[in-house]
């Protein structure tokens, strides 16, 4: 796994003691199921600084052909807002996504506006494709550690012990992993 | 019909019912994280209450991890997987052929499993065998995303539970030429 950088998206503190490194398709709907369990993580563990969330793209393009389009819409919101931009319209596109390739493309824009950014930066932003290499980037990563499907996420301990989890797993699960990784030797 | 309920009606093969059905549920529920709870199994730094918390807390993810369609044909095969072993076994005890029902029911595991990983975009074991390009190409191209292996796998069970119960019906037996 390419290691957490302050050129990945992180939320919460970077230097927290586990950090949780999450593959994702935004119309993935099992990404969509798990981005609230994933927020209530945050919630309990990143107030205090224990736990981060790195937030990597892993586009599966023969299931969900707009993901990488999308997933290039949330680089452009990092550039033009910063990281707190970018989770804000990650947020907002999970949350009106219908997932499936479901969303229109056209609400990309309008997602932009929804966090307050410059539609017009945005939309040239977008149709540069000036991300695409970043994406790909992101999805051999994603393969390379092992990722088949998504969710896919790594958990790593503090003491950089990594846990592989697939899937969109109940919040008690992921809570039992993030407990046994904070409280590793 | 009938037979299986006489079957089923001896507490031995009622426990072997029960007993696979549930080990082929959890494991097919815990089929997509197989390699975590090998890994947290293995660290001698994770207290056992841990690791068997985790295990079953994983097992929920039916809920959360499945679509209604592959939850309901996960169900299925573990119910269908656990019969059939009863089935098998009171054959074994009765000294009769059980190889169509075997062949049948062990394509049919093998085709349900599949389908289960297909929960979370992207076949588990599909693209473990093929890779994750040619894997979700194949997934986009079926109609139901990975459910046919699930579905085809239930058939299949559900043909190899006949196949048994007509063995166990024969009251005669056959002269073979």
């Amino acid at each position: 796994m390419k290691p957490v950088s302050k050129d990945d998206h992180i939320r919460g503190n970077p230097d927290a003691s586990v950090k949780i490194v999450e593959y994702s398709d935004t119309e993935c709907p099992f990404c969509k199921r798990f981005h609230p369990t994933m927020l209530q993580v945050m919630d309990e563990y990143g107030k205090d600084g224990k736990v981060a969330w790195v937030y990597r793209h892993f586009p599966l393009d023969q299931l969900h052909s707009k993901a990488r389009k999308e997933a290039e819409a949330t680089e452009c919101a990092a550039e033009l807002g910063g990281n707190d931009t970018f989770w804000s319209y990650l947020d907002r596109l999970m949350e009106v996504t219908p997932a499936n390739n479901g969303l229109d493309l056209a609400e990309l824009p309008k997602i932009a506006e929804y966090v307050g950014l410059d539609t017009a930066k945005f939309n040239e932003c977008l149709s540069s494709g000036r991300y695409a290499q970043k994406i790909e980037k992101h999805v051999q990563d994603a393969i390379a550690t092992g990722g088949q499907g998504t969710p896919w996420s790594i958990v790593v301990g503090k003491n950089g012990k990594k846990y592989p989890l697939s899937g969109a797993q109940p919040y008690e699960a992921v809570k039992q992993l993030i407990d046994s990784a904070l409280a590793g030797k | 019909m009938r037979a299986l309920f006489d079957v089923l009606k001896t507490k031995r093969s009622l426990v072997i019912a029960v007993c696979v059905s549930v080990f082929v549920f959890v494991l097919a529920v815990w089929l997509p994280n197989l390699q975590l709870l090998v890994a947290f199994w293995a660290d001698s730094g994770v207290p056992v209450i841990d690791k068997v918390a985790l295990s079953l807390k994983l097992v929920p993810s039916i809920t959360t991890n499945f679509t209604l369609l592959s939850a309901l044909y996960t169900v299925l095969i573990a119910v269908l997987a656990g019969i059939n072993t009863a089935l098998i076994v009171e054959l074994i005890r009765n000294r009769r052929m059980v190889a169509g029902g075997v062949t049948a029911g062990g394509v049919g595991i093998v085709a349900g499993a599949l389908g289960v990983g297909c929960a979370a975009c992207g076949s588990l074991i599909l693209t473990a065998l093929v890779g994750t390009t040619v894997g979700t190409g194949v997934l986009a191209f079926l109609p139901l995303g990975g459910g046919e292996f699930g579905i085809l796998g239930v058939g299949l069970l559900g043909y190899a539970t006949y196949l048994l119960l007509k063995q166990i019906n024969k009251t005669t037996c056959e002269i073979t030429l």
